[in-house]
Order: C-alpha cells, then structure tokens, then sequence
C-alpha cells in the first residue's frame, strides 16, 4: 500500500505525528483483515465455479447414459443432491458467516435438485415437459434463498420462474402461467431485505435490471382474448418502471445501475414508436372490439393492475416534485388509454401519437441541455430520428417532405451538440 | 433455539423435500412399471432435445381420437379419463372418455384434450400424458431416423409399450415390430 510506504517520509518531514502515523497503520491493517473474509473475488470464483459445476453435471445427466442400468441411474440421480445438500449444512452449521461459501453451496445446491429431478423424469420418462419440472424445481430451491441468505439463488430463481412463464405462455398450451407471479412474490422479501441491507451492491443491482427484465417477458403471457389490450398493460408496466426508477432510493443511483428506468424509458419509447403505424389503429377501427368480454380477458384484468400501480407512481411523483420536473414520459400510459378509445372511433389517434413522440423528443432534447447534459440531448434527438424512420416507411408521405423531415433532423443533431459543446467550453474557460 | 440452529433446522425440512419429491416421483413410477397392464400405442416420433433433460423423442400416437355424442361439451386444455382396450390387431384403443374418474375395472389414465373437430360427428382428438421417450444423446438423431423409416415401411409396425394402472401411465419402451429403438439404433451403428 502507497501510503504505507511514504509514512516514514511523511514522519520525517513532520506533516503527521508518530500518534497519526499508528492509527493510519492500523486502520489498514483491520481494514486488509476484514477484506479478506469477505473478498468480492472469492464471491466471485466461487459463484462462477458452483454455476459452472452445477450446469457440467446437468448436462453430464442429459446424455442419458445407456450403459448404466435404470436402478444404477436412479442411485445416481441424487448423488449431486445429496453432496449439494452435505455442503449446503456444512456451511450451516461451520462457515454461515462466509459469504463465498454461502453463495456457492447454495448455487450448486440449486442446480443439483434441478439436475435429480431431470434426470428421474428422463429415466421414467415421466410426462408433463419443461414446465411442471421447472416449476417444482423452482418451488424446491425458494427457500434456499432465505436460509443460506443467498442472492445468486434469488437470480437463479427469477431467472427460473422467468424460463418457466415463458414454457408455459409462450411455448406450450398458452395457458396463462398465474402461478410464475406467485413465485416471484416469494423472492420479493428477499429482494427487499438486500436492498435494505446493501444498497450499492453489485447483487442489489443485479435484482433491479434482472427483475423488471422479468416483469417485461412474464406480461405478454397473459395474451388469451384480447390482445390489443397487452398495448396498455406494457404502456403501464413500463411508466411504473420509469417512475420506480426515479423515486429517491433508485434515482440516485448511475443510469446503468438502474434497470428499471432504462427498460422503462427504452420500452415506452418502442411502444410508442411501433405505435405510430397505423396498423394497429386501422385494426381497432376495422374490427369490432370485444368490450362485453372485458371480464373474462386476462390482458383486461392486467391492463387495469400496471395502470393503476403507474397511477400511484404518478401521484407520488407529483406529490414530490414540481409539474415542471415531471419528465414527458411518465403519464405517457394514461395519454395512450385516452388514445386507444379514440382510436375505436377516429383516425385522429396515430396523428396525436406522432405528435406525442414528437413532444417526448423536443422535451428531452431540451431537459438535456438545461441540464447540460449530452447523453439525454442526444436520446432526445435519436428519438425524433426514431420517428422520422419510422416515417421513412410510410409510403403514403410524399418525398419530398420525408426528404425535408431528414435533412431538418439531420441539421438539428449537429447543431445541438455544436451548441451544447460550445456552450459547456465558454463554462470552462 | 437460537438463529443458527432454526436456519439448520428449517434447511433439513427444505432438503427432506428436495429428496422426497423425485423418490415419490421414483415410486409412483416404479409401481405402474412393474404392476401395471401392458398397452401397445401405434406412433409416429420427432426428435426435439431439452436443454436440461437431454434427448428424447416425442411420440404422437396414431389412435388418438374418440367421437363423441352431440350432447357432449368437450374444451382444449380439459382434463379427459381415457378409458383403453385392445383391439384384435393387439393395439391399445380408446374406449371411451369421461370428465370424472371411471368407476369401472376398465384401464384408463389422465389426459388432456388436445381439440375437437368441427365436422359431424365430434372427435375429441387427445394429447398422450406419455409423449417422451429419452434416449441417450448419441442415439437420439439415428432413432429419429430409422424410426421415419419404419413409418414408411408398411410391413413394420411402430409402437409405444405403455404399462397403465390407476389412472397412471408410464412408458416402457418404444418398438420397431418386435426389436426395441434402442437395440435398433445399436445395431445400426455398428454397421
């Protein structure tokens, strides 16, 4: 350590006393004492090495191996188990205090009652697919997370239930898997406690981009009668993020370590552009939309759930901040339910949707430079781009206008960041 | 009991249920296998892998529809009691199906309905609970192969050996006329 070093000289030229010169060297001694028990490195490796472990033996099992007779296989089916298990109380009982030996037993541990099952339904060639063995699966390791207080199995489990909505949603019958938002409740009490306990973590951060990833793939499970609907329900997903992003204990937070307000930002500005066709408005005008069927779709029920949680984020949002400090994207889900009931009626909806973009775009451009602030003038700027693109495919503009359109927006990049540029210059000097 | 000991406590209960849960799975098997009435179900295979269960192929099974009568109400996604018998080829059949649990000696096993035709009279077309067959991962694309082959092959027939009891159904083996996919495969890959 540098500063170890220069003491002597720092005590020779008397700017600290012999009495500094003991606390300073003993302040890094207990300092180095205390990082080794709990060196981030030895997290790491021992992650790393559990998932790698973990994932070998899941695929070692996968090949299904012929020459082993069935009972053979069966023993050997709760081997990993068993030695996951062995090390898992070894650590309850002699190493609890050790975070590396906590989080690697507990991951080894998730994948071996993952690796047992697979292999018993492979060798009885028990039925029921990918998703009631993920499922069980899942069930089997959720309380792994609160006795081994481990967070890479709370990742692993998200990221489980997420595989198991999507097997069940997504790939399967298409039923409505109601049982993956049980299973992310049953994470959240951990994902509360971690963020209590360490803010700042490098796990903590990992929780809020893999949970409102999650949250996104989930939703569209719900698609059963009336799609159309999902538009508002991810509209509202995506404000509660944005503005989940922004409250005091996130937004304080960098940008990358804050998942929930860049998927919500980059996820409403995709909606909003893939909504500026027309496509989706001539669908609703042309075909008569299900409303006496509202109770029974899904997607109603969810529509109405992300609204009202974006609802309360709005209210809380205003309460704290000023009308003026309320970005344009936050009550862009309550606009867009305003939008898809006009949309039953009139054409005049896509045209105030293009307005809105538009609106976002200048809005954004202009916070960036009140701020002083590249990245948000530039993200302002690539939006209206976005929208001028988007335009680009519309046959029905003629060319010259969209030739306009793009040398106007084209001139508006440069001369923004020259102006902003310029600007922050005559600061410094 | 301090914190320790409750933690450790609470994990053998957690680690009881992780043993138990593919023992009983092992059991219930192990029980129809052995005990159970032995089906034959005509097939037809494909052969998709999962990443965490390895190779198998997936049985779609010839004799896998039963008329209804127009008074039935049959949905997708519905449970069905499929009630089986053997015809005089020696090949399973579905006798009859049923919203709640036959109370008769008849074999049966739990079923979804997979859909009903539109044209008259209703078919119930069902999906088999019994639809994968595992295979070791270095026989899985050659049993696809040779299990085509026989499809085409009017003088083989293909066939799944299911053993039923209980309302369960386990599947024992899938044959080309009398030789297992297995010893099938092996003896191609000698050649």
């Amino acid at each position: 350590m540098r500063i170890l070093k220069d003491l002597p000289e720092l005590l020779q030229a008397e700017v600290i006393t012999p009495d500094t010169a003991d606390k300073i060297r003993d302040y890094y001694k207990s300092k180095s004492r205390s990082s080794t028990s709990t060196n981030p490195l030895f997290i790491v490796f021992g992650i790393l090495g559990a998932l790698l472990i973990g994932l070998g033996i899941i695929l070692i099992m996968a090949h299904n191996w012929d020459e082993l007779s069935r009972s053979t296989k069966t023993i050997l089916s709760f081997l990993p188990l068993l030695i996951g298990q062995g090390i898992c109380a070894y650590v309850l009982i002699k190493k609890q205090d050790s975070r590396a030996w906590r989080e690697s037993g507990s991951a080894f541990l998730f994948f071996a009652v993952g690796a047992s099952i697979a292999l018993v339904s492979q060798i009885y060639n028990i039925p029921g697919g990918s998703g009631t063995f993920l499922f069980t699966w899942m069930l089997l390791c959720l309380p792994l997370v609160y006795i081994l207080k481990s967070s890479i199995t709370s990742l692993l489990y998200i990221s489980g239930s997420t595989y198991y909505a999507t097997q069940i949603g997504y790939w399967s019958n298409f039923t409505v898997p109601y049982l993956y938002w049980l299973l992310l409740i049953g994470v959240l009490p951990h994902y509360y406690q971690l963020y209590q306990l360490k803010p700042n973590s490098n796990f903590t951060t990992f929780h809020h981009w893999l949970a409102p990833v999650s949250l996104t793939i989930a939703l569209g499970t719900v698609a059963q009668k009336a799609d159309e609907l999902l538009f508002i329900a991810y509209f509202g997903l995506f404000s509660s993020f944005y503005m989940f992003g922004d409250l005091k204990f996130l937004a304080p937070h960098k940008l990358r370590n804050n998942g929930y307000k860049v998927i919500g930002t980059l996820g409403t500005m995709a909606l909003l552009l893939v909504l500026s066709f027309n496509w989706l408005w001539d669908d609703l005008q042309s075909r008569p939309f299900p409303f006496n069927q509202l109770a029974k779709a899904p997607e109603f029920y969810a529509s109405v759930i992300t609204s009202l949680v974006a609802t309360g984020l709005l209210y809380f949002s205003f309460k704290n901040k000023p009308l003026s400090r309320i970005q344009p994207l936050a009550p862009g889900f309550l606009f867009f339910i305003f939008l898809f009931v006009l949309g039953h009626f009139s054409p005049a909806a896509v045209v105030l949707i293009n307005v809105y973009i538009l609106l976002i775009g200048v809005l954004t451009v202009k916070s960036g430079v009140r701020q002083n602030h590249l990245g948000l003038l530039n993200l302002g700027l690539l939006l209206i781009t976005a929208l001028v693109v988007c335009r680009f495919f519309d046959t029905d503009l003629s060319f010259v206008i969209r030739g306009i359109l793009f040398v106007l927006v084209g001139l508006g990049f440069f001369m923004a960041n020259y102006w902003l540029l310029q600007k922050r210059k005559t600061h410094e000097y | 009991m301090n914190t320790k000991k409750i933690a450790l406590f609470t994990f053998l209960l957690v680690a009881l249920a992780q043993v138990y849960v593919p023992a009983s799975m092992i059991l219930n098997q192990e029980k129809v296998w052995r005990t159970g009435k032995e089906y034959k179900f005509k097939t037809a295979p494909i052969d998709p892998s999962d990443p965490f269960q390895g190779k198998y192929i997936t049985l779609s099974f010839a004799e896998n529809r039963i008329k209804i009568p127009k008074n039935e109400n049959w949905l997708p996604g519905e449970f069905a009691y499929v009630s089986v018998i053997t015809d005089s080829a020696g090949f399973a059949k579905i006798k009859a199906i049923s919203k709640k649990e036959p109370a008769t000696n008849a074999d049966y096993f739990k079923a979804t309905v997979s859909y009903v035709t539109e044209d008259e009279p209703n078919q119930v077309i069902i999906d088999f609970p019994f639809d994968r067959y595992y295979l070791e991962e270095s026989k899985a694309a050659d049993a696809e192969q040779l299990y085509r082959q026989a499809q085409n092959d009017t003088t083989q027939t293909a066939y799944a050996l299911v053993s039923i009891k209980n309302g369960r159904a386990v599947i024992k083996d899938v044959l080309v006329g009398e030789t297992t996919i297995r010893e099938l495969v092996k003896a191609h890959q000698k050649k």
